[in-house]
């Protein structure tokens, strides 16, 4: 599903010197299989996850959704692949403040032509199976932290992407509201879905198919 | 749609008002210029010769009824309105302003000469008829300031006028006019000046009160050029001061030019202290909003999609904040205009064309900042734009 070959990322330091990230990457998820990808903090995880994304490009190298070359797209073909492909999962739940929490998951369904009662349904269906259908006219100040993460989780699978990629899905929450996102996550993975998931925390890799560390911009197999 | 936009609206609404009451400040000026402007060039202005009581526009001496019937003689000449213009406080008449209170008295024999005014808009009771005497129709400020109406009473000279009528507000000199008939006009000159009173006495001078004139509107023939006219006044009939309407149009221009320049400055000042405040606070808000940009394009949102998106609420929130602006600046206008309506003046003029071009201004370059702001927040990639909020 997800094929990364020669990944090359750097930034630019503030004293102007490039700082090399992520050093010729190559990975491979299949549908079903879940990949943890561990590593200290600033060791390039999230920037990893973000080229795999197409939220960034990366200085070079290619990644492919099944057969399709997707980081030599323009914009507006990289958005399309994104809506089509990818479901997203923020530390941070990076849901809108104006809007309800069942407004933040349809929005999913918004920019791939989805939206309807159907979409709806499928939506109130999620929330009800992380426990959230009764805060579905919450907005997210109103919501705790696992709610938030929750809510975030149904919109990242509302549309059933082949690939889902978890950035520290859990760094944010408490073991118990942890250890539900991580429970829904590897359900996406049995459900078929390619799951890559970036977390410093060992029971993220509980259920992986796989688990890297990177280090010095290169995935290691431990 | 429009939630999360409070501030937004409110901070348009702000620089939408001060556009909008700058503006109104600036159309007072000009339709004070216009009204006065369009009223020389309506008709002759010819006094007699002379500094006399320095009143009204020609500011000249004695017109007496001879001169009206060789003025009326003149080929080219329409009609010829005798009339008596005296300042209602002698002690302000020392110079011709366009803001004092002045009485006027028409000859309502005569049609009203003047092209632009043939008649004044009555906005409560009617105007002055021929035959009536000690009644008297109001300005609207001058009305206003004393709180008169019609069938109100009103003391000039000593005498008791009842007020038979209200003139729309005009926004012009009109607006501090009391207008008399010619007959009472003339009594209250006489009552005025001692010297005048001193000549009569004397019978020096064999004047009857048809003579007593201060000036005469002139109208034209069709076909007529009002200047030739004028000149033609001027050649046959002596002892007259005869204004060209071009002329005298020339010497408003020039004496309000300063007020020109004003409202220009103003206008100015209105668009670009409205203006900015308006774009800025729209641009403002799109850039918080850049996480929010960054989510929605990780979820697929194209260019396109989320310019369309941003326009439509762009749009919406400059129309509610523009709406609300000019409802604040008609409110603010309201206000400061009741607390110097007692003074005798009107500082702002709403004009529809003034409150739809503001909106419309506001809803242009609102859009236009929004579509800035979103090129410039789309220009970063998805990623940066999470990692700039956080």
């Amino acid at each position: 599903m997800l094929r990364a070959v020669g990944l090359v990322k750097s930034y630019r330091a503030p004293s102007g010197a490039p700082i090399r990230v992520l050093a010729g990457v190559d990975l491979s998820v299949k549908p079903g299989e879940l990949v943890v990808v561990t590593g200290p903090s600033g060791s390039g995880k999230s920037t990893l996850l973000n080229v795999l994304g197409l939220l960034e490009d990366g200085d070079g190298g290619d990644v492919w959704f099944e057969d399709a070359r997707v980081s030599a797209l323009g914009r507006g073909a990289k958005s399309r692949a994104r809506g089509g492909y990818v479901g997203f999962l923020f530390q941070s739940f990076l849901l809108l403040p104006s809007l309800t929490a069942l407004e933040n998951v349809l929005l999913a369904a918004r920019y791939v032509g989805r939206a309807g009662p159907a979409t709806r349904r499928r939506a109130l269906d999620l929330m009800a199976e992380v426990g959230v259908a009764d805060r579905q006219d919450h907005f997210p100040p109103q919501l705790s932290g696992g709610e938030q993460q929750r809510v975030a989780f149904c919109r990242a699978v509302l549309n059933d992407p082949p690939l889902l990629l978890a950035d520290e899905p859990t760094g944010s929450l408490d073991d118990a509201n942890g250890a539900v996102i991580l429970a829904a996550i590897r359900g996406r993975a049995r459900a078929g879905a390619a799951v890559v998931v970036v977390s410093h925390r060992p029971e993220a890799a509980v259920g992986a198919g796989m688990v890297y560390r990177l280090r010095d911009g290169a995935l290691e197999s431990p | 749609m429009l939630r999360g936009y409070l501030f937004t609206v409110l901070g348009i609404a702000i620089g939408v008002a001060g556009l909008v009451a700058l503006g109104a400040m600036s159309e007072r000026i000009v339709r004070f210029i216009e009204g006065g402007d369009r009223f020389v060039l309506g008709q002759i202005s010819v006094a007699g010769r002379g500094m006399g009581m320095g009143t009204g526009f020609t500011a000249g001496g004695l017109l007496p009824a001879s001169a009206i019937r060789a003025i009326a003689a003149v080929p080219g000449v329409a009609g010829v309105q005798p009339q008596v213009m005296l300042p209602l406080n002698p002690s302000t008449s020392q110079f011709m302003t366009l803001t004092q209170e002045l009485v006027l008295g028409f000859d309502l024999s005569v049609p009203m000469p003047n092209r632009h005014y043939r008649s004044l808009p009555v906005r409560a009771g009617r105007f002055l008829l021929e035959g009536d005497r000690r009644v008297a129709v109001l300005g609207a400020a001058f009305a206003a300031s004393r709180g008169l109406g019609v069938g109100s009473r009103l003391t000039l000279e000593g005498e008791s006028y009842e007020v038979v009528g209200v003139l729309d507000r005009m926004l012009t000199a009109p607006d501090r006019f009391v207008m008399v008939p010619i007959a009472d006009a003339r009594a209250q000159w006489v009552a005025k000046d001692a010297l005048l009173r001193t000549v009569l006495a004397s019978g020096a001078m064999a004047l009857t009160a048809a003579d007593l004139n201060t000036g005469a509107a002139v109208g034209w023939r069709d076909g007529e050029d009002p200047d030739a006219v004028a000149l033609r006044i001027r050649e046959r009939v002596p002892a007259v001061n005869v204004q060209l309407p071009s002329e005298l149009s020339q010497l408003l221009q020039s004496s309000t030019a300063f007020f020109s320049a004003l409202l220009a400055g103003i206008g100015v000042l209105a668009f670009v202290i409205g203006g900015l405040s308006l774009a800025n606070t729209v641009a403002a808000a799109v850039f918080e909003r850049i996480r929010d940009f960054g989510v929605k394009r990780a979820l697929g949102a194209s260019d396109l999609q989320l310019g369309r998106e941003v326009l439509g609420e762009a749009l919406a929130v400059t129309l509610v904040g523009g709406v609300a602006g000019i409802a604040l600046a008609l409110a603010l206008g309201w206000v400061i205009d009741g607390y110097v309506a007692g003074s005798n003046q009107q500082l702002f003029h709403f004009s529809p064309r003034l409150l739809g071009g503001a909106l419309a201004f506001s809803v242009l370059l609102g859009t236009a900042a929004a579509a800035y702001a979103t090129a410039r927040v789309v220009s970063v990639s998805p990623a940066e734009a999470i990692r700039r909020s956080s």
